[in-house]
């Protein structure tokens, strides 16, 4: 029957690992979107140790131990062989190591199956005892760390490592349990009994805490008052080592460094997200990313996470499994709580029943202590995940506690010794139960509830990786002209600027650098976030864990009235703005000196410090003086004299919109404020809409830049003007102010400026179609951070006739 | 098409998880199950007891249940008039498959022959035993015990 259970269950175990190694072996496919490529093969190996070794126990189990627990061994083989193929996924070489390691422990297993007792544990634990605190000793002087740096708690022989404190763990357990079981009948006062252990467990705790291993230290403490409490049933045991636990948090709180570090790191992540709490941060958005369904395996991106495949390989399990998968691994350890503690109160005496709980107790809590602090339920502490996390020492120690249990579990034709206290086992069981399903509970508050908060922040690497998986929409001009495309094929495609002038307007999107203008402000669209149906992002994050390709976007902008700009402005400093006066759809916008996008990895910082400003863009975050010549025709169209008083100049620039910020999907520098007159600053854009009441009949148009987006569902859809146009004059009054402006047979209008500030010169061009002109409407505004009103007028008037006659 | 084929993987890899899980609890609740038939199956002799007093009335009774007890009290399995007998002077149970005797305390105690019952006391057919002034007999009913093997 036993064995029947247990076949079957490494049945499904083996189905389950079969289908994780298979859609690994896919996932390179899944990922470039195409069956052609170089598929994931090497953890088939793994795959084949797991089985061999698995299927050879499972036959010794069950000819050499009959009546053993058959839910233990398939529930362990089962997170040990996922925690091997995440490990294998993550990294083969550290893969190979644990499979090597798997194979050790398991032949250490299969070997241990023929043991007929485990007395002599009990015989020999003051021995067993004494070494396990040895080795961890020796670590203070011997002791090296397998990735060089960090704290030295292994001992090494050339390309082999132990970490001692790990069978340290279990050789405390077996200790405790055969001296109580030798002394807890002797009616001895329990104080007398006591004591002994508290002096070898504080020495053991005391080495790991100058060791600086504090998770190790305080599973020990955990274990250590645990298995009193199991031994001598009182509650204020428990309360004492809280209170002494709390006591010393806060000692080292205030006086440790790592304690002060991974408590603040816990308390207040977001404070730090690049320093202390970058680990936790990223297990966070690691979890957030594999929401319910998860990644799929092999298609996360858990190698952002650090230490992946040892301290936060339950992260890196929630993300690929989702936390459909981690309830699994979460229900599964607490299959093998219940079994364990099952075979506790079955146990023949008091030292096997003692020696399994104290084991039952080690997977759980050590469980919740590494799954909590990926979660940010408990501070972090770096131990191992039994049975899944890289480690060979943790491995080989979780198999050797294994088959105790199994050992221990295997008596149940014997009747069971009595149990004066059952409540210990029942408080001890809840305990761990309440920990598993906090854990569960927080795991889905940090992928569903907050998920998608984690993943919009910018520390969110996996955007990255998406950038170079899905192709990002193309910024078209108003003729549907490329501006900016994407170049590279799947999994290396990047952001290609081919109209390069245009930089300081449109901008960039880069891994490094991030991204600013048009490509920012408009990153919804162009990734596929916004304009896509639900239903398509939802499947398509469904498939690949990615967005949809990117839309579309249709600037106002006229690439061929552009290309004439920027040509005419090489070598200025300045700006350009042409506008349609009437829909306030922006033709030409031009910010001199520019850069080249392209270069931007080359150029890199270089470009911020650089003294000419190229990534500013000066048509909108230009602050320029006005000086007062170019408020001349705003001036006369509200007083009808062409000379203003200081405060009658704020009734101008208030009713020519300059105290107000243009409304449009580009950054626009802060209005200036009416306080003080001499410190009003205007920026060309500002300019080129109040300009437009003069072509427009007294209307300030609302300015566009972005026209429309092209969805998949009912194709180009018109994004609308972001303000609104403003009446700044009533249509006569506005006519005729600018008559007296008016050139080349009365079909257009400009005018000239002048302004001082410090040593710098600035020159103003405005001009514009007529009131009376009856094709499109326009208004041109030319600012140079120069004397040179021959360079003005020329762009101004040449530009204003192209636009004219198209 | 890869990514689709794929998702119906990863569909079918949590379904084996939980089959898992799924397959646990199914074997622990047959198992379950089965104690419970087993237990309800088990066939339990009925015992017959003969009491004689000093005074010569004799009372005899049949029981089915697993748990008699005897003593002056009216509320007990098995009501005795006997001065010499506690309120609540016996236990007669049926576990491990078999009956057993068991004082409660009481002031005089309970005799098998001329051995004190100290401890609870395994019952077979005919054996007799002492309580203050009663004597009584017990016959234990034969069963066919194959389902108990």
């Amino acid at each position: 029957m036993n064995k029947l259970i247990q076949s079957r269950l490494l049945q499904i175990t083996a189905v389950f690992l079969f289908l994780q190694t298979l859609i690994i072996t896919l996932s390179p496919a899944v990922r470039a979107r195409t069956w052609d490529v170089d598929y994931r093969l090497s953890q088939w190996i793994a795959l084949g140790l797991w089985g061999l070794f698995v299927a050879r126990a499972h036959y010794d189990i069950t000819r050499k131990l009959p009546d053993a627990d058959p839910y233990l061994f398939p529930a362990a083989a089962l997170i040990s062989g996922w925690g091997l193929l995440t490990i294998w996924r993550l990294d083969s070489n550290f893969g190979a190591r644990q499979a090597l390691w798997f194979g050790v422990s398991s032949t250490v297993l299969i070997a241990g199956t023929r043991l007929v007792t485990i007395d002599f544990l009990r015989r020999y634990k003051y021995i067993l005892l004494t070494c396990g605190t040895f080795l961890v000793a020796l670590t203070l002087i011997f002791g090296t760390n397998p990735s060089g740096s960090g704290p030295r708690l292994w001992l090494g022989y050339s390309d082999f490592y132990l970490q001692p404190s790990e069978p340290l763990k279990l050789l405390l357990i077996v200790f405790l349990s055969a001296y109580l079981a030798d002394k807890l009948p002797s009616r001895l006062r329990t104080i007398h009994i006591l004591y002994p252990t508290v002096i070898l467990s504080s020495i053991v705790i005391l080495l790991l805490v100058v060791q600086r291993d504090l998770g190790t230290a305080s599973i020990f403490t955990a274990l250590y008052t645990v298995i009193i409490y199991l031994a001598t049933g009182r509650k204020r045991i428990l309360l004492i080592s809280l209170f002494l636990l709390a006591f010393v948090g806060v000692v080292g709180y205030y006086f440790v460094g790592i304690v002060h570090a991974r408590v603040n790191s816990w308390i207040s992540p977001w404070n730090d997200p690049t320093g202390s709490s970058y680990q936790i941060i990223q297990s966070l958005i690691a979890i957030a990313n594999g929401g319910i369904l998860g990644r799929g395996p092999g298609l996360g991106s858990p190698g952002f996470i650090p230490v992946a495949i040892s301290d936060f390989i339950y992260a890196a399990i929630a993300e690929e499994t989702g936390l459909i998968g981690t309830l699994g691994l979460l229900s599964t350890i607490g299959v093998i709580i219940t079994r364990g503690l099952r075979a506790a109160l079955r146990a023949p005496d008091l030292f096997r029943r003692m020696l399994a709980a104290g084991i039952t107790a080690y997977f759980g809590l050590q469980t919740i202590l590494i799954v909590g602090g990926n979660l940010r339920l408990l501070p972090l502490t770096g131990v191992t995940l039994p049975f899944v996390s890289y480690g060979g020492s943790s491995l080989l120690t979780s198999f050797v506690a294994l088959l105790i249990l199994i050992n221990i579990s295997n008596h149940l034709d014997i009747d069971p010794a009595p149990l004066p206290k059952p409540q210990p086992y029942l408080v001890l069981g809840t305990l761990l139960f309440v920990g598993l399903f906090a854990s569960a509970l927080a795991n889905g508050w940090w992928s569903v509830i907050r998920g998608d908060d984690l993943l919009t922040r910018s520390d969110n690497q996996r955007r990255i990786i998406e950038e170079r998986y899905v192709a990002r929409g193309l910024l078209l001009d108003s003729t549907n002209s490329i501006i900016n495309n994407n170049k590279g094929d799947i999994g290396n495609f990047s952001r290609n600027y081919k109209y390069v002038d245009l930089a300081p307007i449109t901008g960039y999107t880069d891994p490094i650098y991030g991204q600013a203008g048009l490509e920012a402000s408009l990153d919804d669209y162009l990734r596929g976030l916004k304009g896509n149906p639900t239903s398509k992002l939802s499947w398509s994050n469904l498939l690949y864990g990615m967005n949809p390709e990117g839309l579309n976007v249709r600037l106002s902008i006229d690439l061929y009235l552009q290309n004439r700009t920027d040509e005419m402005m090489v070598g200025s400093s300045g700006a350009v703005v042409l506008l349609n006066a009437k829909s306030g759809e922006i033709l030409v916008m031009s910010s001199h000196p520019t850069f080249n996008p392209n270069h931007l990895a080359e150029l890199g910082t270089k470009l911020q410090v650089d003294p000419g400003k190229p990534l500013i863009n000066r048509a909108t975050l230009g602050q320029y003086p006005t000086g007062t010549t170019i408020m001349e025709p705003f001036v006369q169209a509200l007083t009808g004299d062409s000379t203003a008083n200081e405060s009658f100049m704020v009734n101008v620039y208030k009713a020519f919109g300059f105290y107000q910020v243009p409304q449009i999907q580009l950054p626009t520098a802060p209005a200036s404020s009416e306080a003080d007159i001499d410190l009003t600053r205007v920026s060309p854009l500002q300019m080129a809409l109040a300009s437009a009441t003069f072509s427009n009949h007294g209307l300030i148009p609302a300015p566009r830049i972005a026209m429309g987006v092209n969805t998949p569902s009912v194709g180009w859809v018109s994004l609308p003007a972001l303000g609104t146009p403003i009446e700044a004059l009533q249509a006569p009054a506005a006519d005729e102010a600018i008559l007296s402006y008016l050139v080349e047979n009365q079909t257009s209008w400009q005018h000239l400026g002048q302004a001082q500030e410090d040593e710098s010169s600035f020159t103003w061009f405005i001009g514009g179609t007529s009131p009376s002109w009856q094709a499109t409407p326009l208004v041109i505004v030319v600012v140079l951070e120069e004397d040179n009103i021959r360079l003005a007028q020329r762009i101004g008037q040449e530009l204003l006739i192209d636009a004219m006659n198209p | 098409m890869t990514a689709l084929l794929v998702l119906i993987l990863r569909i079918a890899l949590a379904i084996a998880l939980y089959a898992f899980l799924g397959r646990i609890f199914l074997t622990l609740w047959q198992d379950l199950k089965q104690q419970g038939e087993f237990l309800s199956s088990q066939k339990k002799p009925g015992i017959h007891i003969h009491a004689i007093m000093d005074s010569g009335k004799d009372i005899q009774r049949r029981f089915v249940q697993s748990e008699v007890t005897i003593g002056r009290d009216p509320n007990c399995d098995f009501p005795v008039i006997d001065e010499a007998i506690s309120a609540h002077h016996v236990k007669i149970s049926y576990h491990h498959s078999q009956w057993w005797l068991e004082d409660l305390g009481s002031t005089n105690g309970t005799f098998i022959g001329k051995n004190q019952v100290m401890v609870p006391t395994v019952l077979i057919t005919s054996d007799q035993f002492k309580c203050g002034g009663t004597t009584f007999t017990v016959l234990v009913d034969m069963v066919n015990n194959k389902i108990l093997s």
